[in-house]
């Protein structure tokens, strides 16, 4: 229950966050939605990373349907790996390791 | 415990916001993968569709409102009230499709490559530095700001492309800064100059001088005549008045040539590239179906996306213009308002001179000059190179110019210093030719006009809605004595320098011949009674004769048969040389691929058509020859020419015995029989080859290949290959990498029609559908029809209106 909480938490705020600010600010959203909610480290890191994966492969999917992938196919014949692949192994442990923070941050010692 | 995990889940998270936030190089580069892949700002964000918004801006340095019409095309037709409105709008909107393209060019002209690409091109930039490009951007720039005409228009220019600049957030940046890693700098009066000398650079920086020089070490006189004539002597030159210049020429005091003695021993300079060269004609009323007069223009040049061209359409009082502009300099360069139309091609001149310098020590502070030491001007250029520190040049200046070889440079002999003269150098207002051309009513005006251009030289045609036509070879000439500037020059004495130049009354040019039309293809200017001496590095011998001949048979012409013939695959070289050839083999020893090339070429109607395989056999033949031919040349230690094409083709016809068709490499004596037979072998092989690796028959368009590269060292993810037929030296002038860089065609009725192509889009955006949208058409040799309406609203139905609201700054 708290993972869903935190998984759609994080979509929202850091869909907010970056509709107006740099990317990074995202593992800030990441970072306090994980805080709040307070899962365990290991369910925190999932929430976290699927949260911004899904945030960011669903903007890109939502943009490629758009515009009939008309630059992805260009921008994967210059990545060593799918474009779509990369943007959610890198928005996603960026999410997943600020989600991590706030998890431990919280935990009573 | 706590704190330790605390602290390395934060360690981690900060190194990975860090990493990502940064570009990188593994031995290559690497962009901030965190910024660049984030679909809210990274380069999903560059992705487009084909609707454009319509949108109201507010720009500051407005003075009223400007509105923009985009056609289905992406073509800007801009409606404003008054000139300075107008060039700020066409800096804005041109900045809009174009940024990356105009930041890269001007960095290529300026040398500042290495801030890009690092070290790799810093012999590049140092290269464009010592020839003067700042140099010479900056006396353009200082004319331009001492004209208030010109001074407004640069100034507006500038001005709408920095509030562009401004507006972007690292989300519309163009795709090429985010791979990069870079953003764009403020744009300068200065840019717009050196974008006109990049031109300069690509059109008239070519010349043989060194090279020549050289050669006057190992051949006679007789020989370098028969090797590098002034005048090939073939077909009409582009204005025949033959006795009828009626002027007096200047003349300069007779000192008698001094030939140099001297072995250059410098790295060749990048020469002007084969395949550029440019068409143009116009064709009186009286040989055209509609009776006025129609007029054509394909600039050849390399092909790239962007592409180099950027049509627009401007209206303001006093204006109403359209056709193809160059980003980064305001106006239209090759078009029609509803008066006139106009168009260039190069004219190739000789503008470009080497003296040698005697230093009086090597500090080079001091030169001799006749019987007096002179003072050289220092600078000291830096350059700043991508990941590593910056590097420092001195660079020398004489009066002749900078040296651009010396002992810092390129240069093993501590001796030998080579200063460069080169006519882009001096001050000059072109951007006031376009202003007024823009502006023309008539040939009085393109005369008065054309008076104010100096460099790059070109042939503008001309003709207008009252029924001339005219043709004018417009650049700033020096005066020479025969073959003067031909070979290095003696920097001691000044009497070899420039020292007049021919009058611009006196410059080649023609008006309503009786012939009916007037064309320019790069070849020879004048006849033989023109009272100047002319030379260059070299003159075109194909594609001139070719027009020539169709347009002198053809009558009533409308402008689709100028397509066609703007579109003309017909090879003259190969019909020239391919019987001759033919002849030269001994056909009782060939092999199955050589009997069969051999049965394709006899067969073959010298017409390089997109599924001909005999023009693939001929040329890879052609390609095979003529290095063979010029083993000597290429082989040797010092830097020297190569003959033309079509030099080459008359000694191996005329002259089969002559010492060069020896190929050095073999022991035997060739002439031009075996070493035509030896390039066949290799030509055939060349073609099996291809086949071997291609898996598919050699139809021309495959096995030449036409490709259209990004401008980022051609990206195959940003750049296309396109079925194609021509090449060089025939009409449709299409080579591997350069071609038709933009086809006009103008019907000069009341109300005038124009037509024109490019091969890419008005989108420098890789991401959009504008980018590459006219690529086909362009290839398939058809044509759109510009929409050239002098009321706005007649556009009402169209694909986004921009308008551009004056505020306060």
């Amino acid at each position: 229950m708290k993972f869903g909480v935190q998984l759609i938490g994080t979509i929202l705020v850091c869909f907010v966050l970056q509709s107006f600010l740099p990317w990074w600010t995202m593992a800030v959203g990441a970072f306090t939605v994980a805080y709040l909610v307070g899962n365990k480290g290991p369910i925190s890191f999932l929430a976290g990373f699927l949260g911004v994966a899904v945030l960011w492969v669903g903007m890109a999917f939502y943009i490629d349907a758009l515009t009939h992938s008309i630059l992805t196919e260009k921008i994967n014949r210059l990545l060593p790996v799918n474009a779509f692949v990369m943007t959610l192994l890198v928005g996603g442990l960026v999410g997943g390791f600020a989600s991590l923070t706030g998890a431990l941050v919280r935990v009573k010692s | 415990m706590k704190v330790l995990k605390v602290g390395v889940a934060l360690v981690i998270t900060g190194a990975l916001i860090y990493g990502l936030n940064r570009g990188w190089n593994f031995g290559s580069p690497i962009p901030p993968l965190g910024k660049f892949l984030d679909p809210f700002g990274g380069f999903w964000q560059n992705a487009e569709g084909l609707a454009r918004p319509d949108e109201t801006l507010l720009l500051s340095g407005l003075k009223e409102e400007v509105v923009i019409h985009y056609d289905s095309l992406l073509i800007p037709h801009v409606f404003a009230k008054n000139d300075a409105d107008l060039y700020l709008a066409q800096g804005y909107l041109t900045a809009r499709e174009r940024l990356f393209q105009m930041e890269l060019q001007t960095h290529a002209a300026a040398g500042r490559i290495s801030e890009l690409l690092g070290a790799s091109a810093l012999d590049y930039d140092r290269t464009q530095r010592r020839r003067g490009m700042v140099f010479a951007a900056e006396n353009a720039v200082k004319a331009m700001e001492a004209d208030p005409v010109a001074q407004a228009m640069v100034s507006s220019y500038t001005k709408g492309i920095n509030q562009y600049i401004e507006s972007l957030r690292y989300k519309d940046l163009p795709l090429e800064y985010k791979l990069l890693d870079f953003e764009p700098e403020p744009w300068t009066n200065l840019k717009c100059g050196l974008l006109l000398k990049n031109m300069a650079l690509t059109l008239n920086s070519g010349d043989k001088d060194l090279e020549l020089t050289n050669a006057l070490q190992f051949y006679d006189k007789a020989m370098i005549d028969l090797l590098w004539p002034d005048d090939e002597r073939v077909g009409d030159p582009i204005v025949d008045r033959a006795g009828n210049w009626n002027f007096i020429p200047v003349t300069l005091d007779s000192v008698p040539l001094a030939l140099p003695d001297e072995l250059v021993s410098v790295p060749p300079l990048e020469k002007t590239t084969h395949g550029v060269g440019s068409n143009n004609w116009a064709v009186a009323g009286s040989k055209t179906h509609s009776g006025a007069p129609l007029l054509c223009n394909d600039p050849h040049l390399n092909l790239t996306l962007p592409s180099i061209w950027y049509v627009i359409h401007l209206q303001a009082p006093g204006v109403n213009v359209m056709g193809a502009s160059l980003p980064g300099a305001p106006a239209v360069i090759s078009g029609f308002n509803d008066s006139i139309a106009w168009g260039v091609t190069n004219a190739q001149r000789d503008l470009v001179d080497w003296y040698k310098v005697e230093f009086k020590d090597n500090t080079l502070s001091e030169y001799k000059s006749d019987d007096q030491w002179r003072p050289a001007r220092k600078v000291v250029e830096k350059f700043k190179v991508k990941g590593s520190a910056p590097v420092y040049d001195t660079i020398t200046f004489t009066h002749h110019g900078p040296v651009m070889y010396d002992n810092r440079f390129q240069q093993d002999n501590e001796l030998k210093h080579y200063a460069l003269r080169w006519v882009a150098h001096d001050p000059s207002e072109e951007i006031i030719t376009f202003y007024k051309l823009n502006r023309s009513r008539n040939h009085g005006d393109y005369m008065e006009a054309l008076d104010h251009y100096a460099s790059p030289a070109q042939n503008f045609v001309f003709a207008s809605t009252s029924g001339d036509i005219a043709m004018r070879i417009q650049g700033k000439f020096p005066v020479r004595r025969k073959e003067e500037g031909k070979y290095l020059l003696d920097g001691t004495r000044t009497s070899t320098e420039w020292q007049a130049f021919i009058p611009n009354e006196h410059n080649v040019m023609d008006k309503n011949p009786v012939r009916g039309f007037v064309s320019s293809a790069n070849q020879y200017p004048a006849d033989s009674t023109y009272p100047y001496y002319i030379n260059a590095t070299s003159y075109e011998a194909y594609r001139n004769r070719r027009i020539n001949k169709l347009l002198t048979e053809m009558s009533d012409i409308t402008p689709r048969d100028l397509m066609e013939l703007q579109f003309d695959n017909y090879n003259l070289k190969a019909a020239e040389s391919l019987p001759a050839f033919l002849s030269y083999l001994d056909t009782t020893q060939l092999n199955q691929a050589q009997a069969s090339a051999y049965k394709i070429l006899k067969a073959w109607n010298y017409e390089n058509d997109v599924d001909s395989e005999g023009a693939s056999y001929y040329e890879a033949w052609w390609d095979a020859l003529f290095p063979l031919v010029w083993d000597e040349i290429r082989e040797a230690k010092v830097i020297l020419d190569y003959p033309t094409t079509y030099t080459t083709i008359k000694l191996l016809k005329e002259h089969p015995d002559l010492v060069f068709f020896d190929v050095l490499a073999t022991p035997e004596k060739e002439t031009a029989r075996e070493v035509v037979q030896q390039a066949f072998v290799k030509g055939v092989e060349a073609i099996e080859t291809w086949k071997a690796e291609q898996k598919k028959e050699p139809r021309w368009a495959d096995y030449k290949d036409t490709f259209i590269g990004h401008l980022l060292q051609g990206l195959p993810a940003f750049s296309y290959h396109v079925q194609h037929g021509g090449n060089h030296d025939i009409v449709n002038a299409s080579s591997r990498r350069h071609g038709p860089s933009w086809r006009m065609v103008v019907s000069l009725e009341k109300t005038v029609r124009a037509w024109g192509v490019y091969p890419g889009g008005q989108s420098g955006n890789p991401g959009s559908p504008y980018y590459n949208n006219l690529l086909n058409t362009w290839a398939e040799g058809k044509y759109f029809e510009f929409q050239f309406r002098a009321d706005p609203a007649a556009y009402k139905s169209t694909l986004a209106t921009v308008t551009l609201k004056p505020v306060a700054p």
